[in-house]
């Protein structure tokens, strides 16, 4: 065990996973000289070389093209766009190409490329280095989607991704990347993907989250408690495969859901939990899902904290979700 | 005009060319073989005996001239209008139509349209219909050989309207950035459906692209097999030295539609198909073999019965296959079937019971 | 209330119809469904049944007339605005196959007890959360009678009556299968099977027996008990009682015997909640009377027995009895028992295996009564009524000492029959 940050905990996992094999190499825009910029894969070209952490040209396409090329011929990328926001270039590859290999060459061609974005709002970002669109990967089949919310689950869930046999869409909650520390296995460890996490357990109400969210929920928790009001909050680590079980479960014990997510709330994975839970566990269902989200408009930089959940409004709607039934 | 490349119906130079007679004799039989396919596919399409079809009658000097002057160890990134190439790694006509017809035979398991197909043990990569996103791969797929440092190349297909794709720059700058052992093959057809080659670029020629990346781009005539051979040859001899990528543009002329959806009719005129027919790659490949004494008329007849009875006994064959099993649309989106994938297969399954859904 | 009844569009593509016949006349009534008029189309000829009820005010068009889709046809008046017009539509025509009330296994919820606020004019809407409605369900409480304590008024879980307990089918059904009933009374030639299909009433008594068995662990218990003096009671009662039209039977004895067993131990009034492992003890005596119904046995329930003379008792019972044989009993009145007794009737036996109206832990069987030679205490010999009472415990919540403790209260009443007039109260 070791103490560390989440920005921390992901460059050990690339660590680790990259000591342990040699097809594992990373590429992007300012990953080798740079370390990244935000640190992420510091110090990886000094022990690994430029050959396996690999300094792109601008293009984002590029950089996921050429990772598929390489992931067919049988290495094992990680490649790093520099914010969510600007994965879009590369889109056509992560949803016609990636997402599609395995099942469009029958089998013949799984193509296991993770790709790591930092997503989310809180740095002062303004449009385009702030969004949370995680919904369009996980609308995309074929495609996993992990989020981590604390350091051990950021290595956790990396190494997870990197040994994993198919893609997948790394998403680093860049709030938290120094916001948090915690302790970490060393070592090659490895959290399953589709397995949430009950970081709060309570019986009154349910909320749900993933990323950079989860701190808020648990705070929310945390307040509700004086109130004598015993809020379940869930990390869903991994939006896909979602683990149906645990939130189903919890549920069907609180009869109350409170969905928390930055992104904006149309379509968002909000809504996909919600009619989850409203086509499995109706009958346990006291009050009317809520759901705690980013506006429907683009993310604002001045605006940011309003437009942020943060957990008064977690607390707000999980308390008129207690009083409601 | 650019098209014209090369005089009408010119006699082939086959001085420079180190070919064998028996190797030239090989090209002429998969590109009459190729040719024969085509014209039997659009009717099989207009029959409704198969969904759809991308023709390649005009282009088989340049995908065969290619296919022949690659090792089998390069890796193919082919676009859906890869027929020859296909043909010539060795993929028999039945093991395609298996995926036109979408049976259950197809390696493909019916997930896609005709002609994106592709085969892991002949090193032939499955084709997707987005433009230009397999130029990336093959760039990456170069880096990893440059990694595994092995002796071989990437070769990747495309046509002149992939020249202003995302993927056809960003592959091009990543290959002349990390010097990658690839060859870009671009069959300009001179259509993009219905843009012409002079709208797709104002540069004179698709190769002089390369020039911008830092490394070397030839136009040759896609008619003329040999050129063709002689010049991918070149450029595969150049990329496994370490001499990093090349762009070839082969000229040639698409004859058909862009797909059974498309009528050429609307957009360009007969004389100009006319024109380029009279030098058609097989008829100049023909004319080589027959002056050469290597080849007669008779042989000439009997080779294109014994390829039309192979290509009947084809269909009749993948015809007989049953259609793809409905559950295995339920295989292959991932390793292992997530448990929201295993709960829809389930309920999948009970519909078809239910007769609710009709495979 | 006039209504105007237009040609619909019968058929895919039909534009017009001609009329082929009338059934009616202008000035007579019609019923639902019976038929109206001949259509003929270019496709086929139709006979359209009427939509409503009431009296024909007007054919609007004539035999041998097209009539376009949406044209007018006909206009009858239904009298619902009570225009005084319209004859009383014929509607003592036989309801077929409108199934008694309590013979519905549908899942209309009903009052559970007197916890449930009743509400004179149930609101049109009733709020509840889907957690809610499920548990109402299961619980047997009619929403529309409950007074929510939520937001708007929407009905809580916590507003449910305490009372209220699963939904019981039949406890024991110790009548033959009713394939007997058809049965040849000899058997010559080749088997020939009846095929009774396992519907309605039937299928919930199977569903419900088989839960039973399935969850509770039972274990029987059987007590002789000497009513000689609880005989002579009733015989003289009876002629009192049936001047107010009401048969005494024994039943209403038992009744309160078993209200004074239940108070002693109250641990048997009581319900299971196998889901969260919670055994629900209840302060009201709500006892099930399983009675013949006309599709097998059902449970109508008696409403707080221990508030109830021997001769309201007897009404009461009377009453739940020939309803439940002519099947008009609501769900309200089979719903929400706490214990339950089931009189095994002239036939009687001497000892049965009564099967729990789960999830209530106890049933008690009543056989018939018979007389006997016994000892007395001083050592005499001499006629006695003798009466076997038969109970099956759910020995997971409760071990066989409480069902002898009880039996043994309900043998002393019993047998001394004037201690159930002490508790009148």
């Amino acid at each position: 065990m070791t103490e560390m940050t989440l920005v921390q905990a992901v460059n050990r996992g690339l660590h680790e996973a990259m000591k342990g094999d040699p097809d594992v190499l990373v590429l992007g825009e300012d990953v080798g000289v740079d370390g990244g910029v935000f640190r992420a894969t510091e110090g990886l070209i000094k022990e690994f070389g430029p050959d396996r952490v690999i300094d792109t040209p601008l293009s984002e396409c590029g950089i996921v093209g050429t990772a598929i090329g390489m992931a067919l011929y049988g290495l094992k990328p990680v490649a790093e766009i520099q914010f969510l926001d600007f994965i879009y270039p590369a889109f056509d590859q992560i949803v016609s190409e990636l997402a599609k290999f395995r099942f469009r060459s029958g089998g013949q061609y799984p193509c296991h490329v993770v790709v790591r974005a930092p997503y989310g709002g809180g740095i002062k970002g303004g449009l385009y280095h702030s969004q949370s669109t995680e919904a369009y990967f996980c609308h995309t089949a074929g495609l996993k989607v992990a989020i981590p919310s604390t350091p051990a689950d950021a290595k956790g869930l990396l190494l997870s991704a990197i040994h994993d046999e198919d893609p997948v869409i790394f998403l680093e909650p860049k709030r938290i990347y120094r916001a948090v520390s915690g302790e970490v296995p060393d070592g090659d460890h490895r959290v399953p993907f589709g397995s949430a996490r009950t970081v709060v357990p309570g019986d009154d109400v349910s909320i749900f989250a993933y990323g950079a969210m989860v701190p808020v929920a648990t705070e929310a928790a945390e307040a509700l408690r004086g109130e004598g009001i015993s809020a379940e909050v869930v990390d869903l680590r991994t939006l896909v495969p979602l683990d149906e079980a645990t939130v189903l479960a919890s549920v069907e014990k609180t009869g109350r859901a409170v969905v928390v997510h930055e992104a904006a709330r149309f379509c968002g994975f909000g809504a996909e939990l919600s009619a989850i839970l409203a086509e499995k566990a109706f009958y346990s269902l006291k009050a009317p899902i809520a759901r705690v989200t980013g506006f429907d408009t683009p993310f604002p930089y001045a605006l940011e904290n309003v437009y942020l959940p943060n957990a008064a409004r977690v607390a707000h709607a999980a308390r008129a979700t207690v009083r409601s039934g | 005009m650019a098209n014209a490349v090369s005089p009408p119906s010119a006699p082939l130079d086959s001085g420079a060319t180190p070919l064998s007679a028996e190797q030239r004799l090989s090209f002429y039989r998969t590109m009459v073989l190729s040719r024969a396919i085509d014209e039997r596919c659009l009717s099989l399409q207009r029959q409704g005996r198969i969904g759809f079809y991308v023709p390649a009658s005009g282009q088989e000097g340049a995908q065969i001239g290619c296919a022949a002057a690659l090792e089998p160890d390069d890796w193919i990134f082919p676009a859906y209008r890869e027929i020859g190439l296909a043909l010539w790694r060795g993929i028999p006509f039945r093991t395609l139509l298996d995926q036109f017809i979408g049976n259950a035979e197809d390696i493909m398991k019916g997930r896609q349209m005709p002609n994106h197909y592709g085969f892991r043990d002949k090193n032939f990569v499955v084709a997707s219909s987005p433009i230009g996103t397999q130029i990336t791969q093959a760039v990456g797929a170069a880096m990893a050989i440059q990694r595994r440092k092995a002796a071989t190349v990437t070769a990747t297909f495309f046509g002149d309207g992939a020249t202003s794709s995302n993927d056809f720059h960003a592959g091009m700058n990543f290959a002349g950035v990390f010097r990658t052992p690839t060859i870009f093959f671009c069959q300009n057809n001179q259509w993009a459906i219905s843009l012409p080659r002079e709208r797709q670029t104002r540069s004179s020629t698709l190769a002089q692209k390369a020039e911008a990346y830092g490394f070397p781009g030839v136009v040759v005539d896609g008619t003329d097999v040999d050129a063709v051979y002689r010049a991918v040859r070149s450029a595969r001899e150049r990329a496994v030295r370490g001499e990093g990528p090349t762009l070839i543009e082969a000229q040639v002329y698409r004859y058909g539609p862009h797909s059974t959806s498309d009528d050429p009719r609307r957009y360009r005129a007969d004389e100009e198909l006319q024109a380029w027919k009279r030098r058609d790659p097989i008829l100049r490949l023909k004319e080589l073999l027959l002056s050469s004494g290597q080849w007669t008329e008779a042989k000439d007849a009997a080779l294109l019965d014994e390829v039309r009875a192979q290509i009947a006994q084809a269909i009749e064959a993948a015809e007989a296959v049953p259609p793809v099993a409905p559950a295995t649309l339920f295989e292959d989106t991932f390793a292992r079937r997530t448990p929201q994938l295993e709960e829809e297969k389930a309920a999948f399954e009970r519909l078809v019971q239910e007769g609710v859904i009709r495979p | 209330m006039a209504y105007e009844f237009r040609l619909p569009d019968i058929g895919e593509g039909v534009a017009e119809g001609e009329i082929v016949q009338w059934f009616v006349r202008e000035g007579e009534a019609i019923r639902e469904d019976a038929p109206l008029v001949s259509v003929l189309t270019d496709k086929a000829n139709v006979e359209i049944p009427s939509p409503k009820t009431g009296r024909v005010v007007r054919l609007h068009a004539a035999v041998g007339e097209k009539v376009k889709v949406g044209g007018l046809l006909v206009t009858i008046d239904t009298g619902s605005a009570g225009t005084g017009a319209a004859p009383p539509a014929p509607l003592s025509a036989p309801a077929r196959g409108s199934p008694a009330p309590s013979a519905t296994p549908s899942t209309a919820p009903a009052p559970a007890g007197p916890a449930a606020p009743a509400s004179s004019s149930p609101p049109d809407r009733i709020l509840a959360s889907p957690f809610v409605r499920r548990r109402a369900a299961e619980l047997g409480v009619d929403l529309s009678r409950v007074r929510g304590s939520g937001p708007a008024g929407r009905i809580l879980e916590s507003d449910l009556p305490a009372g209220a307990v699963p939904i019981p089918a039949a406890p024991v059904a110790p009548t033959a299968p009713a394939r007997t009933a058809t049965a040849p009374a000899r058997s010559e030639g080749p088997d020939s099977i009846t095929r009774i299909p396992i519907r309605g009433i039937r299928r919930v008594i199977a569903e419900h027996m088989t839960e039973s068995k399935h969850k509770a662990a039972h274990f029987t218990y059987v007590e002789e008990i000497d009513v000689s003096e609880l005989v002579r009671l009733r015989d003289r009662m009876a002629p009192h009682v049936e001047k107010q039209g009401v048969r005494l039977s024994y039943l209403p004895f038992i009744v309160k015997a078993v209200v004074q067993g239940l108070r002693e131990q109250p641990n048997l009034n009581a319900t299971v909640d196998d889901e969260h492992g919670e055994l629900w003890v209840h302060s009201a005596y709500q006892i099930g009377i399983a009675v013949a119904g006309p599709e097998g046995l059902i449970v109508p329930v008696v409403r707080n027995a221990d508030t109830k003379s021997v001769l309201l008792l007897a009404r009461e019972i009377q009453g739940l009895a020939e309803r439940g044989r002519e099947g008009k009993l609501t769900r309200a009145e089979l719903t929400g028992s706490t214990f339950t007794i089931t009189s095994l009737g002239a036939l009687g036996g001497v000892l049965a295996t009564p099967i729990i109206n789960y999830p209530e832990v106890g049933i008690l069987g009543v056989h018939k009564i018979v007389r006997r030679p016994v000892y007395r205490s001083d050592g005499s010999i001499g006629p006695a009524d003798l009466m076997n009472l038969s109970i099956s415990v759910d020995h997971r919540m409760l071990d066989g000492i409480v069902a002898a403790q009880f039996l043994a209260v309900v043998k002393a009443n019993l047998e001394d029959p004037h201690r159930l007039f002490a508790d009148m109260a």
